[in-house]
Parts: structure tokens; sequence; C-alpha cells
């Protein structure tokens, strides 16, 4: 019944989150579930893979919400890529773009991070 | 009133009774004295006997109480047919002179003979009609179609054999007198096999019964003996008296003895299996009153109770108890906890104490308990001691040497078990499994009703919560549109589930300045209510202080920081017009942007702004913007919630803000009522009347200077 699925990737020491179908209410545990298990190991350079998302609604939002600060402060970042211009939309009208890092492709948030370092 | 008048009705029926009886008395005195015989007089002393009798049958079936047993009845007709025979003899011993038989008539030897004649009769014409009553409720015990008519049958012929005496003199044989007799024989053999009603009666009544079906047959001998035609005093006395009535006397006392007769043989032959007729019959009204006790009361543990209490007395077993098995996932009290994520409560507990039941069920669990569970099979252990899987059980006093493990299944799963032991080996056979049986399923119907009541009642309080908090939030909402010169608002919101996130106000912040907020809590339900009634509160107060959109929103995001959410935030879209001038300041945190259309252009006005709760003060203050937008008459401002421009159905693009521009840009001449409609109607088709998926708010607001 879920058309939501998230798959974890490593990409140059980057731990990259793709995301895939319906992010509501229903399925943002399911993601939550992955942010909190990478906190856990410590893994705080996230980039969140946006490519094949086709739905986000604001409590699927607030899971970025609930993990940025914690990544943050241990000197990661989550970072979004690969954005449809739909769901880029509902990042923009909420003003994601002034918290967040979103980079039209993957490669270019992975570079965010390295530049950083 | 009623039963005054029955009262007086009966006193009226005995009195009429009595008084025809005595003048029946005083006429035979006079005869006695004055020696003449006239026809008629004898005939009218015939019918007013008849009318005494007949009213004091009436009296006597109105006050006649039907519920009794067989048994009862039985000893009722024992006692007074000993009444009657013994005041019947008294009577002779005292004195009689008796009678002399002249031409086929009896003649009396004197005024005493009268007397005892008068007496006896009515004696026993009341014991006879009594004894009747008797007989028609025993026979009608259990009765089935032919009784009632059989047993009218067999009155009707004893009523025409004593009529017809009259064509005969008193001591004369008559042919038709003695046909009529052996037919109304046959009926009273014909009536007598109808005993069906000693198989119902409890072992006790049986015994009862065969005493008491003994002596009612030798005392109805005794009268039969008595009563033959003339030949002892009593006779004689009685066909002096009344030849009908002696008829009627004594084929009533003959059908009474065959009847007795018949009931002490029958009742003797149904003794032997009384016991398990006994069983059956308890073990039937047990199960009709235990399926009973599940549809109509649910107090859980009083049913517990019961079940556990019928098994005792059904099977007859020396202590009962019942555990039931609730799943972690349906929480309840617990007593103990024992095995894998279940929680096992011991209920019901008869003749045993709750340690007791906690070393055998410990001693069995991994072995018989196990099996029971696994299989969901009873298992019956028919000695304790020589059985090697209960060899744990180690009790004094011998209280437990079999014992019956029935599960309670329910959808293939054991909800719980019944137990049952007795103080002999080999107690339990296959009967007392089955009856255990039975009483498991009603224990376990039970079972579910409860759980199904207990989720049902929690349902039930959670939706009147719900429907509180959805009167409560509707009253959040602006109660009605202010009436502002230049300006035609409207506004509706609708949530989609019992409360929504959705929130609209106005607030008139001076006598200038009409503010117009729309926001949107993320998360829908009881916590999105709870922080559009903060909002709301923050709107009330700061609104009036903080007079510029951005400054408030700032203040806004101060106030809400600390409380909310960090996965929380209300995205807010607010406007402060001018009334005079019609200089609309506008600001956006997070929300939709507002829709303007005027005459020549429509478009939305975007303004920058994080949405309330997200980030801190710092950054939401160094991100928002105000921007200022001038109305010119005619022009419409839209605010709205993502429900208009998500609505989306199954497999269909969403709405959009597209399609939302273009509606209304082609109703915006209208009054905001028509356009707020029309917007609405529009989302309503693009969702193919499906009820929306998410909360949805409309604010139409038109400069009309």
């Amino acid at each position: 019944m879920s058309n939501f699925k998230v798959g974890i990737r490593e990409n140059q020491n980057v731990q990259v989150v793709d995301l895939k179908g319906y992010l509501d209410a229903h399925t943002a545990p399911e993601l939550e579930k992955i942010f909190q298990a990478l906190i856990d190991k410590k893994n705080f350079n996230i980039v969140v893979n946006c490519r094949d998302l086709n739905y986000i609604s604001s409590a699927g939002l607030g899971v970025f919400m609930a993990y940025i600060e914690d990544v943050r402060k241990n000197s990661g970042d989550i970072k979004l890529s690969n954005m449809s211009a739909k769901i880029y939309n509902v990042f923009d009208l909420l003003g994601f773009p002034l918290l967040y890092d979103i980079t039209s492709d993957e490669a270019e948030a992975i570079q965010n991070f390295c530049s950083k370092k | 009133m009623k039963s005054i008048y029955k009262k007086f009705k009966k006193a009226l029926l005995l009195g009429t009774t009595g008084f025809l009886l005595f003048i029946v008395l005083v006429v035979d005195i006079i005869r006695q004295s004055v020696d003449i015989e006239i026809g008629w007089i004898v005939l009218l002393r015939e019918i007013l006997i008849v009318i005494a009798f007949a009213t004091l049958f009436i009296m006597l079936e109105s006050t006649w109480k039907r519920e009794q047993t067989p048994s009862k009845k039985l000893g009722f007709a024992l006692v007074l047919s000993l009444v009657a025979a013994t005041a019947t003899a008294m009577m002779f011993i005292i004195s009689s002179s008796g009678f002399e038989v002249k031409n086929e008539y009896l003649l009396p030897l004197g005024f005493d003979t009268v007397v005892w004649a008068n007496l006896a009769s009515v004696v026993l014409g009341v014991t006879m009609i009594l004894l009747v009553m008797i007989l028609r409720d025993i026979l009608f015990s259990k009765r089935r179609k032919g009784t009632k008519r059989n047993f009218i049958i067999l009155i009707i012929l004893i009523i025409v054999s004593s009529v017809a005496t009259l064509l005969y003199r008193p001591m004369e044989y008559g042919i038709i007198s003695t046909i009529l007799t052996f037919i109304t024989l046959g009926a009273m053999l014909w009536n007598s096999f109808r005993v069906s009603w000693i198989v119902y009666l409890t072992k006790r009544e049986k015994i009862l019964s065969i005493v008491y079906g003994f002596f009612l047959f030798l005392i109805f001998i005794g009268f039969d003996i008595i009563l033959a035609r003339g030949q002892t005093v009593v006779g004689q006395s009685i066909l002096f008296y009344s030849p009908p009535l002696q008829t009627f006397i004594k084929e009533v006392a003959l059908f009474a003895t065959i009847y007795f007769g018949m009931t002490f043989i029958s009742t003797l032959f149904h003794l032997p299996t009384a016991e398990a007729f006994d069983r059956k019959i308890s073990e039937v009204s047990s199960l009709h009153n235990l399926s009973k006790l599940v549809t109509q009361v649910f107090d859980f543990n009083e049913l517990v109770e019961t079940v556990t209490a019928m098994t005792l007395q059904v099977c007859e077993a020396k202590s009962a108890w019942l555990e039931i098995i609730t799943p972690h996932t349906l929480k309840k009290s617990t007593n103990n906890s024992i095995a894998n994520g279940n929680d096992i409560t011991i209920a019901g507990l008869k003749n045993i104490s709750q340690e007791e039941t906690q070393i055998i069920m410990e001693a069995i669990r991994s072995t018989i308990r196990q099996s029971v569970l696994d299989h969901n099979k009873p298992i019956i252990i028919e000695s304790i001691r020589d059985d090697k899987r209960t060899q744990g059980i180690q009790m004094s006093a011998n209280k437990f040497n079999s014992m019956a493990i029935v599960p309670l299944v329910s959808h293939e799963a054991v909800i719980g078990i019944l137990y049952a032991t007795k103080d002999v080996e080999y107690g339990f056979d296959k009967d007392d499994i089955d009856v255990i049986s039975a009483f498991a399923d009603q224990a376990t119907v039970a079972i579910e009703n409860s759980r199904l009541i207990e989720k049902s009642i929690e349902r039930e309080r959670l939706m009147r919560e719900m429907m509180l908090a959805q009167e409560m939030q509707r009253k959040l909402l602006p109660q009605r549109i202010p009436q502002i010169e230049n300006i035609d608002l409207d506004a509706l919101s609708t949530p989609a589930f019992e409360v929504g996130g959705d929130y609209y106000d106005f607030l008139m912040i001076d006598n200038e300045h009409l503010g117009v907020l729309v926001g949107d809590v993320s998360g829908k339900g009881v916590s999105a209510a709870f922080y559009m009634a903060e909002m709301k509160g923050i709107f009330q107060s700061l609104s009036k202080i903080y007079t510029e959109p951005r400054k408030f929103l700032i203040e806004a995001q101060r106030a809400l920081i600390e409380t909310i959410d960090r996965r929380s935030f209300i995205t807010v879209v607010y406007a402060v017009v001018n009334i005079k001038t019609g200089l609309m300041k506008i600001a956006r945190a997070g929300h939709c942007p507002i829709l303007h259309v005027s005459e020549s252009k429509s478009g939305y006005i975007k303004s920058t702004g994080l949405g309330l709760g997200m980030g801190n003060v710092e950054i939401f203050e160094r991100t928002i913007t105000q921007t200022e937008v001038q109305l010119e008459s005619g022009d419409v401002a839209v605010f709205y919630t993502d429900g208009v421009t998500e609505a989306r159905p199954d497999g269909v693009p969403e709405f959009g803000y597209e399609r939302l521009r273009e509606v209304v840009a082609s109703v915006y001449r209208k009054s905001a009522m028509q356009i707020r409609d029309s917007l609405i109607t529009a989302v309503d088709s693009h969702m193919m009347h499906q009820p929306p998926e998410d909360d949805l708010t409309i604010v139409v607001l038109k400069w009309k200077k």
C-alpha cells in the first residue's frame, strides 16, 4: 500500500537518501527512522535526492525540520537536490531555500560538502 | 375496586351453593317426616344439587392456582383425599341408622341418616370436583395436541353417565348405565397414558411422585370399594342423596385410581434414568441461562463467576477457575504475567485459592497447558497422581485427583482456559468435556463481548471529545463577517476531518485598518487545533500592537518558536488594509500567496518569508519581507489555503494556481460571496464531488471604492 520508498547509499563519504513517491503524514515516519539511524551512526553529512519524489505534504516537510538542528550542531548538514519544479515550489513557498541548501543536482550538493571542508 | 368485586363474586357463589344445599337438606328432612313422593320435587331437588355444585366449581376455578408442579399437585391430591376419607369414615363411625331397600328405592331409617347422607355427599362431591381440577392440571402439563380434547371427552362421558342414572330407580340395574360406564372406562384408560410429564420431573420429585402415587392408588381403591353401588352405608347414603352425584363421584374415583396407579408404575420405571435426565435438564437449562446472561449482562466478572459456578454444578466438579489470556495489544488490568507477551488473569475461582491455581498452572505450563494452547483441544487428566505430566502438582489432602482443561477459542486463537478438577480419579468423562466446552464457548462469547464493548465505549468517548474539539474550533473562527465601508468581505472554511488546521480571522486594528489573516497549521487533528488556538491568541493580542504585517509576524514567530514542536509550523499570510485609501500591506510566512485580480491584470503577491515555527527568530526576521498593493475600485484579493490549490482527485493533476487565477478572473466583477461560491464550485467539480482530503479555506476581499 505504501507508495513511498527510501534508499540509502554512500557517495564520497556523504550519505545520500533517495526518496521516491509520496511523502505525507503516513510515510513520514519511515523517513524519520532513516534520519534517526544516520544520526545515531554519527553520519551528519546528508544529501536527500528528491528526483523521484512526487509529492510532499506539510508532515513530510516537518521531517527535515526535525533533524536539521541536530545535524548542524554536529557541523553537518542536510542538503536537498534534484527536485522537480513542482516539489521545489512546495519547498519554496514555505521558505525552505532560506534555511536549506537546495541544489539542482546531487554532485553539486556533495561538492558543497567538500568545499566546506 | 376489582379485587372487592372479585371477593364479592366469590362470596355470592359460595353463598348460593350453601343456600341451595341447605334447601336440599330441608327438603330431605321434610320428605323423611312427611311421607309423600312427588316426582317434580325429586327432579327439582336434583337440579338444585347440580346448580349448587356448578356454582361451587365456578368459585373454585376462580381461586385455582395452576402453576404448581405435577408432584405438588399429587401431594395436594393426597392430602385432600386423606381428609375426605377420614371425614366420611368419622361420620359413619359416629352414627348412622342405615337404609332400608324397598322397591329398589333407598329409605333412610332415621333423621340422622338423612343428615349424614347430605354431609357425606357434599364432602365427597367437593373432593371429587377438586380432584378433577387437579387431574386436569396434571394431565395438561407437557400437554400435546389431543390432550385437552381427550380430557373433555372423558368429562362429558362422566356427566352423561351421571345424568343417565335418572332413567332408573336408585337400586335398579340399568343396561344404558352399564354401557356408558364401560365407554367411560375406555376414555379413562385412554387418558391414563398421558403421563409424559413424569419424564421431566427431577429425581426428588420423582421419588415424591412414587410415594404420593402409591398412597393415592391405595386410598382410591378404598373409595372404589366403599362407593360401589349401594354395598356400604356410605355408598347407600350418596346414592340416596343423588344417583347422578353418586355416579360422578364413583367414576371420578375410578379414574383417579387408574391414573394414580399408572403414575406410580410409570414413575417407578423412570426412576433409574432420573439422575441422567436431571443432569441433561440442568445442562440445558444452565446453558440456556448462560447464553441469556451473555446477551443481557455486560458485567464481565459476573459472567465469569457464572461460568465457573455452572461448571461446578453441572459436572459436579470440586473446583473450577478461568484463566483469561489478554494479548498485550489489548490493554487490561493484569494480575500477573506469566508468558510471552500476554497478560494472564485468573478469574471466577471456585473452591480453590489463587495460590493453588498458580501451583497447578505453573506445573503444567510447559506440558499440558502448552498442548492445549497449541492444538485448541481440551485435555483430561484422569489421574493427577499417576499422570507423568502432572507430577509437579503436590497437593495436600488429595483435593485434586482428576482435571479437565478446556480452551476458550475465538477466531483460531486461545483467549482463555477453563479448568475444572474433581476429588476422584477418572472423574471426567466425554459428556463432562462436552458440557465444559459448551460453557467455555459461552465464556468466549462473554469475553469477546466485553472487549468489544470496552473498545466501543473508548471509541465513543474519543468521538465525543473530537466533537467537542470541533465545536470549540468552530468557535475560534469569526462567527460573522464584519460589515466595513468600501470593503466587501466573505469567507468559508471547511475542515476535512473532525478538527482541522486551517485558520482565518479578521480584526479592525483601529478605525482605519482591517487585519485579515489566513493560516494553515501543519499536521492535522488535535495538535493542529491547539496551535490554531494559540495563533488566534497571538493574532488577537499582537495585531493591535504591531500594526505592520512584517513586524507582527516576527513577533508571532517569537511567541510561537518556544512552544511549537520542531517538526510543526504554521504558514500565515497577513494583510492590513487601510479602509480609507485601499492600501494593502502584506507579509507572508510560508503561506500560499494572495491572489490579486484587477481590471487589467491578475497575479500572486509573492514575498519571501519562512513558515512560523521554522528556523529561529533571527533567520525569520532577516528573510521576511513586506509588500504593498494599492487596491483600485473593483479589485479582488483572494486568501486561501493549500486545500484549494492542492485539491486533487486520484489520477488527475491538482487544482493549481493557474486554474485558481482563471476562475477568479472570470467572476471578478461579482460580489465577494459569489466569487467565493464560484471558487468552491470549481474546486468541488475538479474533485469530481469527492469529499476533500484537506481543509479548505477561502477569504475573498473586494475593494468597492
